[in-house]
């Protein structure tokens, strides 16, 4: 039974990541044509030593790209986790709506959320007006567009897995640490923390781990000063047509990928099992 | 089991099926440089459906075109450095000329260009320059150069870049002095680093296009764009001016081109033919506001175009202007530089 | 357990403003008389009506639903036998399919994509049908729904009380009718949300779609990228509210209906 669907991954899925792989080590030709003989230039490229000298272009922009993830990982958990908290402390009818709320945005297309954020923050748009008014200008194009672009993407990736924990809290475990006169922080940490850490770990892992990646929302907001793995990797198939290259940095950011996730399997214990 | 795979099946023929129907010409082109009535035209005259998908760089539609879609699409249009690597890459098939009689309504200067000898691949489209289009600010006059994009000192306001690899690079060489066409690893670092400085002082680099819709929106002051994309502004806005640097800048021909595994190729070479026609020559050039390579045409160009120095250039004007050249092999000098521009 | 307290209302209710301000700017702004620019013009709803006189936007929504019907077919079909065949059964490396699994979950679709283009220029000089179009673009479609139809249908699967499948056979029920009159009925609630979810995958997709569509093949996503890196201008929000519209009445009928089902 498992057959055409894993069949239909591997052909689709798994031989295409064998090929990038296998890209990633030739040669490009001098008009962009692929050059079938072995090389490790790409790989070179990558860490730095490119045709016109030293330049740690590239290595900058992974941890561009991690720094980011983190950072969007990281506001969603400041913003998501008392919005989690807050929908199931809501009274049974307004949780389902609440919840509703969420997840409307959750299945709207996601350029459609990015672009939006060009008109928000144009500076001759009412809101850029005020940014200006409060000294703040250059706020789109750049790494501050960015952000915010990501953060209201993902807020419904890390909310929604969280509040699947959230629900299940069993809060007579809180009340009885209240009552033996913990503070509240410790509360948290000791009672709460513990039952929504599959719910939390999920939500990071989901925010994180594609933020890193990300090609629209940079390309859309950042203009052309914020560049990412995503951005970088679509212009080695595009305007650069180096595919050998851009498979390099294919390899680098599943290399990446598949490392965050066996670190979130050790971390939850089981293959998936909760998904 | 069985019945699963019939299904399968079945979708698929349907999906091959839909998308093979008619008699078509898949059309790739540049954004805002045909005239749809031409299209519709075309299609009511030779019964077929055509299908334009859009570019807003040559280098872009290269990629794709060496990518595989050398034999999706019919006809694309690059610009004159383009045609010979494109020729070389083998991504070209040669024009039968008994199939475009009205080849001969090219105007001399355009037959037999000096990177398509005898028009073996390609046949002029359109030609126009490169230059600057921004807003007239009374008060504080741009000068007329690339510092209004280059030098931090006397730039304009808000800018954006051209998204384009040999336009932008060619820009920055022109404003240190240098050629267009310099295969110098020297004067291309400095033209990178130029670029760099610049992109961090810009609001983002664009097409021709979107630079235009900015500019005329009042989004940025000052965007490179191309002749027509300027003198379209300017027709709309007259607070707007299109002009030439004084340093010097690009002159440039695109051409009609049809691919080496084009599956419509007779339709194709039906179609450039079409579009030389005089009439239709003057269509195209009286919509999109670039300049006609096609003497048939030129009687039929509205008057106030030929006086226009944006799309027609003064002889002063043209001594200041350069071709861009396909560089061979050195190209690759190029990409690594703009690939260094646009990751920085 | 007690409401939330004000600190927590008023933060999680700038949250939402914060989700939906780019939904409320697109509806707002599709109604602008000015063609280009955030400055607002005058209010207008021609622009909607130009939608049916764009030949572009109208193939363009064609062939986004045709994609997403035939890959929601498809990946549903698979991911379910997949995700019975992994629960149900033991067999050797049934480890392993979660991690194959999730990887399209996780990776960057621009690797996904551009992998996926790799394989179609490498193979489409022999095989045509592997020309870039719509049939590659419901191949990759299919590639990264069925990784989340399994994992929807198999939570559906695992949360099943296995009492009545063992009610079935002992009253004599033979695997194939098991199957059919007891256990597919029970996931058939799993299996429709898993479509649905495949469904609004394909239709929202755009940096797959992008990059292994060809000629006459443009979807709604990338119609729109296209014309947004031109300039924004109204008819490109009056088409964008349009697609809001019909996910969230999309949304709210699948909780509906989820709802009437419990």
């Amino acid at each position: 039974m498992c057959g055409p669907g894993l069949i239909w991954l591997l052909v689709f899925l798994l031989v295409p990541m064998l090929l990038i792989l296998s890209v990633s080590f030739i040669s490009r030709g001098a008009y962009g044509e692929l050059e079938w003989t072995v090389t490790l230039e790409n790989y070179r490229r990558l860490i730095g030593f490119g045709a016109l000298g030293f330049d740690p272009l590239y290595p900058q922009i992974l941890l561009r790209s991690l720094a980011l993830g983190a950072t969007t990982a990281f506001l969603c958990l400041l913003m998501g986790m008392p919005l989690a908290f807050f929908i199931a402390r809501l009274p049974g009818r307004f949780r389902a709506a609440a919840l509703l709320l969420v997840v409307i945005p959750f299945w709207t297309s996601l350029l459609i959320r990015t672009y939006a954020w060009q008109i928000l923050l144009a500076p001759e748009g009412w809101f850029g007006s005020i940014l200006r008014h409060l000294g703040m200008t250059e706020l789109y194009p750049g790494t501050l567009a960015v952000l915010i672009g990501m953060v209201c993407d993902f807020l419904p990736f890390f909310v929604l897995p969280l509040y699947a924990s959230v629900e299940k809290i069993n809060w007579s475990l809180a009340e009885a640490a209240m009552d033996l006169g913990a503070s509240q922080w410790n509360v948290f940490r000791h009672a709460i923390l513990p039952q929504i850490s599959p719910g939390l770990t999920a939500g990071l892992i989901l925010v994180f781990l594609p933020a890193t990646g990300q090609f629209v929302i940079p390309d859309l907001l950042g203009g052309a000063k914020t560049v990412l793995l995503g951005n970088a990797i679509q212009q080695q198939f595009g305007q650069s047509r180096d595919w050998p290259f851009g498979a390099a940095m294919a390899v680098a950011a599943l290399a990446l990928v598949i490392a965050g996730m066996w670190l979130f399997y050790r971390k939850s214990g089981q293959k998936g099992e909760w998904l | 089991m069985k019945k699963y795979t019939a299904l399968l099946a079945c979708l698929w023929v349907c999906c091959v099926v839909a998308s093979a129907a008619e008699q078509r010409l898949n059309l790739f082109i540049w954004s805002e440089y045909i005239d749809p009535g031409v299209v519709t035209e075309f299609e009511k005259q030779f019964n077929c459906k055509v299908v334009v998908d859009l570019y807003e760089d040559a280098e872009s539609m290269l990629a794709k075109v060496q990518g595989g879609e050398v034999s999706l699409y019919d006809v694309a249009v690059p610009p004159d450095y383009l045609v010979p690597t494109m020729a070389k890459l083998k991504l070209l098939a040669p024009l039968r000329h008994e199939n475009i009689p009205n080849l001969k309504n090219l105007d001399t200067k355009f037959a037999n260009p000096p990177y398509d000898r005898n028009n073996r691949y390609s046949v002029a489209y359109q030609w126009g320059t490169v230059g600057i289009l921004t807003k007239k600010n009374a008060d504080a006059p741009l000068p007329e150069s690339w510092s209004v994009l280059f030098d931090p000192k006397r730039q304009a306001k808000s800018f954006v870049l051209m998204d384009s690899m040999r336009d932008t690079l060619g820009a920055a060489l022109k404003f240190k002095g240098y050629s267009l066409n310099s295969t110098d690893p020297k004067h291309l670092m400095e033209a990178r680093d130029l670029v760099v400085a610049a992109k961090k002082r810009s609001r983002g680099f664009e097409g021709s296009v979107g630079a235009k819709n900015k500019v005329a929106a009042g989004q940025v002051q000052a965007a490179m764009v191309y002749s027509g994309e300027g003198a379209r502004a300017v027709a709309e806005d007259n607070e707007l001016v299109y002009f030439i640097p004084s340093e010097g800048s690009q002159i440039w021909v695109d051409n009609l081109v049809v691919l080496a595994k084009a599956p419509h190729r007779d339709l194709a070479e039906k179609f450039i033919n079409f579009l030389l026609e005089g009439r239709v020559g003057a269509r195209i050039s009286n919509y999109s506001q670039y300049a006609t390579p096609n003497k048939a045409a030129m009687p039929l160009i509205q008057p106030e175009d030929l006086k226009n120095p944006a799309i027609y250039p003064t002889p002063e004007i043209l001594k200041q202007l350069e071709f861009l050249e396909d560089i061979g092999a050195k190209s690759r000098l190029y990409d690594e530089v703009w690939t260094q521009v646009k990751a920085k | 357990m007690n409401r939330p307290s004000l600190r927590l209302s008023l933060w999680s209710a700038l949250a939402y403003l914060f989700l939906y301000a780019p939904i409320a700017v697109v509806v707002i702004y599709s109604f602008n008389a000015a063609r280009f620019g955030a400055a607002w013009n005058g209010f207008t709803t021609h622009w909607y009506a130009a939608i049916w006189d764009n030949p572009q936007a109208l193939s363009a929504a064609r062939n986004t639903l045709l994609l997403a019907g035939c890959s929601t077919l498809i990946s549903t079909l698979l991911g379910t036998a997949l995700a019975y065949g992994w629960t149900r059964f033991h067999f050797p490396g049934r480890r392993w399919i979660s991690g194959l699994l999730h990887i399209p979950i996780f990776i960057p679709d621009i690797v996904l994509a551009v992998a996926l283009l790799l394989l179609y220029s490498l193979v489409s000089p022999w095989l045509r049908f592997f020309e870039l179009g719509l049939p590659t673009m419901v191949l990759a479609h299919v590639t990264f729904q069925i990784p989340f139809v399994a994992i929807v249908v198999r939570a559906r699967l695992a949360g099943l009380d296995p009492a009545l499948e063992e009610a079935a056979r002992d009253l004599g029920a033979s695997g194939r009718q098991k199957f059919r009159h007891v256990t597919l009925p029970l996931m058939m609630p799993g299996i429709l949300a898993a479509a649905m979810l495949a469904f609004t995958l394909s239709l929202d997709d755009f940096v797959v779609s992008f990059f292994t569509s060809g000629p006459g093949s443009t979807t709604l996503p990338i119609l729109i990228y296209s014309s947004v890196k031109r300039g924004i201008t109204p008819d490109i929000n009056a088409l964008s509210t349009l697609i809001i519209l019909a996910s969230i009445l999309g949304t709210v009928s699948v909780m509906l209906l989820q709802r009437k089902n419990r």
